[in-house]
């Protein structure tokens, strides 16, 4: 490999993965290392997709753009493989390590790519590191990454995590061993199909004049949720409440005017649920 | 259907990138609701102005104006005194910023605004520190409440100051119309948008606006965070109008403040003597509202 190496993580926001960025930096220096970290400067959102980058030289780093063309993808949350093009630009050769409780096998990659999966969400609710809905998974991703690829060592991580992780750190130290050790990995070609084409984003019209003019409705935010509203109508007053309190205008009404989700935009707060006076909406974890 | 208490007509639009159960965007919802399309809004540097974007695309139905976080106040002027040259009075000017763009960095433009009797409505919608930069203290963050720069640990007891009395500053400069408002009682809150839009002058409005992940509850919780802190006293309902005060809601004898404290992760370290000390000085502020009210 090239004496550099380029790390994109992507994730969600809560999920760690600028914090996971900065802490393979960091054990990266304690390896003797020249690292640089940063997150993309866009909407970091609870729930949103965030990109985090690392780059890691065996000398002085005088580059400083984000990675376009990375050795390492980090997907930290599984359903980012069908929203967002994560394995964009990703190099010959490259890994692609995922968080899923499904094989590596089935992770489709460019040709020759390798990819790793490990299960983090177990590993993080198994040693309590965020909630159910959402685990903490950054240092079990960390873990996986330092046994897949000779970017950090696990001695250094480990120290990492010891010195710079403001929380919880035997529990993140356990996470990063389970993911060290549970990680599959598989070589082999599978054709290349981008979840989204890479086109998309060039060929935006340009507006006329320096207004920004169309809807952002265009966004379907639903795929920022991990739990959504299932409206039990039986027990349903039409008291508007659910519509009345929703921050991302998410309820239409029915010609009867019982309240009707639009599902493309709720970002399953669960608002709805807890200002429900008979309790008609209930959270359920998103498929 | 039971009858609509608010309006129908959504100016808000969805797709927007608001954090999921906040409050700064169901404030903006119903702040839209009130004044109807003929609105032109002035946003600074704040969470909204990421909320409404990315450009091309705009989460607003009504023509937005972004500005640099110290120039609401500078910008809504500019635009009514647009607005009245090209001979469109039937607009209504809004302003919609941060605490921080209000109460610290804006706060000149703000005056002066005020002083200058500009047509046009500024509204603060308060989370009570810098959100969108990640959780920094402002002047408008309450006494106690953790923030990245007023962290809690050794030496550091979450801010150590009180919080900056906003619609006092605002009423020291006589404005025609000023009001608290609260995303939790969203009757009161268009209501007093309405009156606000059918008057002319300088008109304020302080929103209440819990942030989930800045204040460190869950996101399902913002509307019932907003009814304890109205119902402890914490951010009463009130307007004053041509200097005379009016509570908009009194639901008997307060809640204690603990009810509303303890529901957040940020007012966790505070203590029994803490929460003694604030409850004293909601329930003070509390008493100077209502004799206010009585005298005016």
């Amino acid at each position: 490999m090239a004496a550099v190496i380029e790390i994109r993580f992507h994730g969600r926001g809560g999920q760690g993965a600028v914090v996971a960025s900065e802490l393979l930096a960091q054990a990266a220096f304690l390896d003797g290392k020249w690292p640089q970290s940063f997150p993309f400067f866009g909407v970091e959102r609870r729930g949103a997709p965030v990109t985090a980058y690392t780059r890691i030289d065996t000398h002085p780093l005088g580059v400083r753009t984000s990675i376009t063309t990375p050795d390492v993808v980090v997907v930290l949350e599984p359903s980012l493989l069908r929203t967002q093009p994560v394995t964009d630009g990703l190099r010959d050769g490259g890994l692609l390590l995922v968080n899923s409780s499904h094989p590596a096998e089935e992770l489709v990659l460019p040709a020759g790519g390798r990819r790793a999966a490990v299960d983090a969400n177990r590993i993080a609710v198994t040693h309590g590191l965020g909630s159910l809905t959402m685990p903490i998974v950054n240092t079990a991703m960390l873990g996986a990454l330092a046994a897949v690829t000779d970017v950090v060592s696990m001695e250094a991580l480990d120290r990492a995590i010891q010195e710079f992780v403001p929380a919880r750190r035997p529990e993140n130290q356990a996470a990063a061993s389970d993911g060290y050790h549970d990680v599959r990995v598989v070589g082999g070609t599978l054709p290349f199909t981008p979840s989204v084409p890479r086109a998309a984003a060039a060929t935006l019209p340009l507006p006329e004049g320096p207004m920004a003019s169309e809807s952002s409705e265009r966004y379907h935010t639903a795929d920022w949720r991990t739990l959504r509203p299932v409206i039990h109508l039986e027990k349903c007053t039409r008291c508007n409440f659910c519509w009345k309190f929703c921050p991302d205008d998410a309820f239409s009404f029915d010609a009867e005017g019982y309240p009707v989700l639009r599902t493309d935009y709720c970002k399953g707060c669960g608002i709805c649920a807890v200002e429900c006076p008979p309790r008609a909406i209930e959270m359920v974890e998103e498929a | 259907m039971a009858k609509l208490t608010i309006p129908a007509q959504e100016l808000l639009r969805s797709g927007h990138s608001a954090c999921p159960g906040c409050a700064p965007a169901l404030a903006m919802r119903l702040m839209l609701k009130g004044l109807g399309p003929r609105t032109i809004v002035s946003i600074p540097a704040c969470c909204w102005t990421v909320i409404d974007t990315p450009y091309p695309t705009t989460a607003l139905g009504v023509a937005m104006l972004d500005n640099p976080i110290e120039s609401t106040g500078a910008s809504i002027s500019g635009l009514r005194a647009a607005a009245d040259a090209l001979g469109i009075p039937d607009v209504t000017i809004l302003g919609f910023a941060g605490d921080g763009g209000t109460a610290d960095i804006g706060l000149q433009a703000l005056s002066g605004m005020l002083e200058r009797r500009t047509n046009a409505i500024y509204a603060m919608y308060d989370n009570e520190a810098y959100m969108n930069t990640g959780v920094q203290r402002s002047g408008a963050t309450p006494l106690g409440a953790w923030t990245t720069t007023t962290p809690v640990g050794e030496g550091s007891h979450g801010k150590a100051e009180p919080k900056k009395d906003v619609m006092g500053i605002v009423l020291a400069h006589h404005p025609v119309y000023a009001a608290t408002v609260n995303p939790s009682f969203p009757e009161d809150f268009v209501k007093k948008v309405e009156k606000a839009r059918d008057l002319s002058g300088p008109r304020f409005f302080h929103i209440f606006a819990p942030c989930p992940p800045g204040w460190r509850y869950p996101s399902d919780q913002s509307i019932e965070i907003g009814k304890r802190a109205t119902d402890c006293g914490v951010f009463p309902l009130y307007e004053v109008m041509d200097g005379h005060y009016h509570i908009t809601r009194k639901g008997g004898a307060l809640k204690p403040v603990r009810e509303y404290f303890q529901a957040q992760g940020r007012f966790s370290h505070l203590g029994d003597a803490d929460l003694d000390r604030v409850q004293a000085q909601v329930t003070a502020d509390w008493n100077r509202l209502v004799r206010l009210e009585s005298e005016t």
